[in-house]
């Protein structure tokens, strides 16, 4: 299957980040600026639910983030 | 040299950091203070959400979701939605130069409609409340490994799901890497208004069958969150999940038409039985400074439906200088390639050899674009919580049909392909 070009993008950040593992990171009093409420993934949870909603109402793609899930797809 | 204050501020991030327990993903606990007494407490996020589509559906979707981080790191969550919705459904038939009139669903001669030459069929009767629950527990196990199991409901009229799903996580590189595995299984019930059509039939004989629909699906999501740098936190996950069941929109159809264009009949949609998706999604999170962050989040999704997908959204947050308020302007750009049995409709001389087809405008080719504006302002607490959020947003949603099919002499000159518009505003509040 031929990969289109995001696809490698995504696929060569996501091994990048496991190759540069054991070289990322901080050291535990490194972590202020992280522990900001920005910085949480899924720091909106609801706008995110809501828009996922919409999505996956409008759109033959789901999921990605988390898990997709059928639904009805009768709206 | 760094001020007494600088290094008070590092400590109290060492002692965040030391209590936490899990890595980036679990970080929402180190953010509350520790204070038994505010660990003990609930946090409550609400919202209110207004979905509105030019000439089609509308929706009111209030959502709570309430949780408790315990000291040890458990974690409990709940959450309920409530949507309303209710409006005009494309019904899938094409728009003509005639009137067209279909009879609803239930069959009921009052629920019939006609739509106007130059106009996209849509059924006028749309209406649907649903209720949907859903908890989340989250368990450290041991220092660097933590369970979560969790399940959802979800309640219509004519449709009812429920999900359960696990997950284990587990810190390695000074908690700086967390690499997570979880499940999903879900299981739907249908029971369409009127019986489910037989998938494929003629329209104008309402094939139905009694009783009630169902699917299934399994999904595997494998993730592995990185903190690259002091301000840069990545996600990469990847995903499969395979369905299986009774795929169908049980209410649309597809036009048929002639070599002239006229419309000569209906047919019910027809899709495959069983549907496997793959995904990669790739999230950063960067705050540039104390005032500028932003979330850059890119998601590619391929089936075997033949849909290709790519998604790319980014937040832009701009906090006010004392941090009490914040704006965030978001844009989201995605793109699909059409089902290989999505088709406009059916030319009489040329019916699909597949036996699958759908005119359903969501398995078509189309791309759409999404703006949205964020305003939140930080309160004080209520009783001994620290603070509180109120919040606004809205977002304008266009989809925009990106291939034509060639179409007759009779059919040119009509839009049939008039893509979607839609504005949603939400309030939210966080206590």
């Amino acid at each position: 299957m031929k990969l289109n070009r995001l696809i490698r993008l995504i696929l060569a950040a996501g091994l990048l980040t496991v190759a540069g593992c054991s070289s990322l990171g901080v050291k535990p009093w490194q972590r202020d600026v992280l522990a900001r409420e920005e910085m949480q993934l899924n720091s909106d949870p609801l706008d995110a639910a809501i828009d996922d909603h919409m999505y996956f109402s409008k759109e033959a793609s789901s999921g990605g983030r988390s898990f997709a899930g059928g639904g009805c797809g009768c709206n | 040299v760094p001020g007494p204050g600088t290094a008070r501020r590092r400590l109290m991030a060492a002692s965040c950091a030391l209590l936490s327990t899990g890595a980036a993903r679990s970080q929402e606990a180190n953010v509350a203070p520790p204070d038994s007494k505010l660990l003990e407490d609930w946090s409550v996020d609400s919202a209110l959400a207004y979905y509105h589509e030019d000439g089609r559906i509308q929706a009111i979707e209030p959502v709570v979701d309430v949780s408790k981080v315990y000291a040890d790191g458990e974690a409990l969550n709940f959450n309920a939605t409530f949507d309303a919705l209710s409006g005009a459904s494309p019904n899938g038939a094409l728009t003509s130069h005639s009137p067209q009139t279909f009879v609803s669903p239930s069959g009921k001669a009052s629920h019939g409609y006609t739509t106007a030459p130059g106009q996209l069929p849509v059924d006028p009767h749309y209406q649907d409340d649903r209720i949907a629950v859903g908890g989340n527990w989250t368990v450290p196990i041991t220092r660097l490994d933590q369970v979560s199991v969790g399940a959802k409901l979800s309640d219509e009229h004519d449709f009812f799901s429920a999900t359960v799903n696990a997950s284990i996580a587990h810190d390695f590189n000074e908690k700086n890497t967390t690499l997570s595995l979880g499940i999903s299984n879900e299981y739907d019930s249908l029971n369409p208004i009127g019986g489910a059509p037989v998938p494929g039939s003629d329209y104008a004989l309402s094939e139905k069958t009694g009783g009630g629909k169902t699917k299934d699906g399994v999904g595997v999501l494998l993730g592995i969150t990185q903190v690259m740098t002091r301000n840069w936190l990545s996600e990469f996950n990847v995903a499969v999940d395979r369905f299986h069941g009774y795929l169908n929109d049980p209410y649309k159809i597809t036009s048929i038409i002639d070599s002239a264009g006229n419309t000569t009949g209906y047919e019910f949609e027809s899709r495959p039985d069983q549907r496997t998706r793959k995904s990669a999604y790739w999230e950063n999170r960067v705050a540039w400074n104390s005032r500028w962050s932003t979330v850059l989040s890119l998601r590619y999704m391929s089936d075997d439906w033949g849909v290709r997908s790519d998604t790319a959204q980014v937040h832009l947050r701009w906090q006010f200088s004392n941090r009490d308020r914040y704006i965030e302007p978001t844009f989201r750009w995605y793109r699909q390639t059409a089902a290989d049995f999505y088709t406009p409709f059916i030319l009489d001389t040329a019916k699909p050899t597949t036996g699958n087809q759908s005119s359903d405008s969501r398995l078509g080719p189309f791309h759409a674009l999404t703006y949205g504006l964020k305003y939140a302002q930080k309160l004080p607490g209520l009783g001994s919580r620290a603070e509180s959020e109120l919040s606004v947003r809205a977002e304008y949603y266009q989809q925009t049909f990106d291939e034509r099919m060639p179409v007759p002499v009779g059919l040119q000159g009509l839009d049939l392909y008039p893509g979607l518009k839609a504005v949603l505003v939400q309030i939210g509040w966080r206590f």
